[in-house]
């Protein structure tokens, strides 16, 4: 437990500062930042405390903001994200679900797709309406959400593919 | 007791996120200058719609007071007409020169016991008021238009510690700036005036017409209490206000028809 802690600290500041200094400065198109940072939300135990997620998302995207001179997107789309979570888990997962390790090991692949695939878009689609928060500009919000999410998305599945590897 | 607690316990997810949602939206509305209009715009047009509701109750039982008030202007309006036409030389150039369009419309708001006040009123842009509008009563000024949504606009009142308006007097167009201070809804201070011209209790004092906003010569109150520190060249003046902002139904508001030409000699000359 004590070194889980450890592990999770560490991911939090490594995920935080990769995001802020590296990962929002590619403009991949022109537009397209992947946000990595979703990740350590994603591999958060699905049996941890869900009341800390919340504060923890709330704070990272919080410091995400202050870091890169966001208005506040990221702040509320990681507060988001981190309160739906359980629901998301129990809609991909069913009900009874018993992975207490993370998300790595021991589900179907088409269960995890679905979680990876939910939590991403979710994130990206309250993040782009909160920074663009208007209708005239849904068209843009959607190709946004869509583009980025698509990035995010494969990026988060070759990193869980690594730490599979490294924990096996 | 020990319900509610468990009860708290039970959402104490959804509390936090609620909580921390609010927290993360005034901070939105503190960094990003465009959310906060959007907040502010919504808040206005949600706001204007429930006081619209109170007002047209209120003014319906008003009817007969209103009434009243209009037929005394409109004698007043008669009379000048009548003047108009029985001189020799109409003035119908001077009419036409007039530089200002006027709107009539209704207050739905109005707020006098704070130290910013503002008033909102049930003219938007779909009516043609844009910002920075001047705004008058029948009796007096009444505020500048600083927001406006498709059916209603807000006005910055007189009676708001950081406005400023331009004044003079009537009698030989000394002027000053004229601004509230915050204590009494009927009472605000010129300042700035030279000591060098005479003022006198009762004096009128109107617009200066120095402004964008409002015409020469519109009666804003006279004189009440006036004094002349011994070191400074400015007189201290208290003035008392013609019109009582308390008890404001209707107002006009004034579209200055030649500011593209103001605003284009003040870039010219800057």
């Amino acid at each position: 437990m004590n070194r889980d802690n450890i592990i999770s600290i560490f991911q939090f500041l490594l995920l935080l500062l990769l995001q802020a200094f590296l990962l929002n400065n590619i403009n991949f198109f022109g537009f397209i930042n992947p946000n990595l940072y979703l990740l350590f939300i994603l591999v958060y135990r699905l049996d941890g405390n869900p009341t800390l997620l919340i504060i923890l998302g709330f704070v990272m995207g919080l410091l995400l903001d202050l870091l890169t001179q966001g208005s506040g997107g990221h702040t509320i789309a990681t507060l988001t994200i981190a309160f739906i979570r359980p629901f998301i888990i129990r809609f991909s997962f069913g009900v009874n679900y018993d992975v207490p390790m993370g998300m790595i090991k021991g589900s179907l692949l088409n269960q995890r797709l679905l979680y990876l695939s939910l939590m991403v878009v979710i994130h990206h689609l309250v993040l782009y309406s909160v920074v663009y928060f208007s209708f005239e500009n849904i068209i843009t919000i959607l190709k946004n959400t869509l583009f980025t999410s698509f990035f995010t998305f494969i990026l988060a599945y070759i990193s869980l593919g690594l730490f599979k590897e490294k924990n096996d | 007791m020990r319900q509610l607690i468990n009860a708290l316990l039970k959402y104490k997810n959804t509390l936090i996120y609620l909580g921390l949602l609010i927290i993360s939206l005034v901070f939105l509305n503190q960094r990003s200058f465009y959310h906060q209009s959007v907040f502010s715009s919504t808040a206005l047009s949600l706001s204007s719609k429930f006081n619209m509701a109170g007002q047209n109750l209120s003014s319906y039982l008003d009817l007969a007071k209103n009434n009243e008030k209009l037929i005394a202007e409109n004698i007043k309006l008669k009379t000048l007409e009548l003047i108009h036409f029985t001189e020799k030389f109409p003035k119908k150039r001077a009419i036409d020169t007039f530089a200002f369009q006027v709107m009539g419309a209704r207050i739905i708001k109005n707020s006098y016991n704070r130290a910013r006040n503002y008033l909102i009123i049930d003219q938007g842009y779909k009516d043609g008021i844009e910002t920075e509008m001047g705004v008058i009563s029948s009796d007096g000024v009444v505020g500048i238009v600083n927001q406006v949504t498709t059916d209603f606009s807000s006005v910055i009142s007189i009676l708001h510690r950081d406005l400023k308006i331009n004044a003079s007097f009537k009698k030989n167009g000394a002027y000053g700036s004229l601004s509230w201070q915050g204590k009494h809804p009927n009472r605000m201070k010129l300042n700035d005036v030279s000591t060098l011209n005479p003022v006198m209790e009762g004096d009128t004092i109107v617009t200066g017409g120095m402004s964008d906003y409002f015409p020469h010569g519109i009666p804003i109150g006279k004189v009440f209490n006036f004094q002349k520190p011994e070191l400074e060249g400015y007189y201290d003046i208290d003035v008392e206000l013609f019109s009582n902002l308390t008890q404001k139904k209707f107002v006009y508001v004034l579209k200055n028809t030649k500011k593209d030409q103001l605003n284009q000699l003040k870039n010219e000359s800057r």
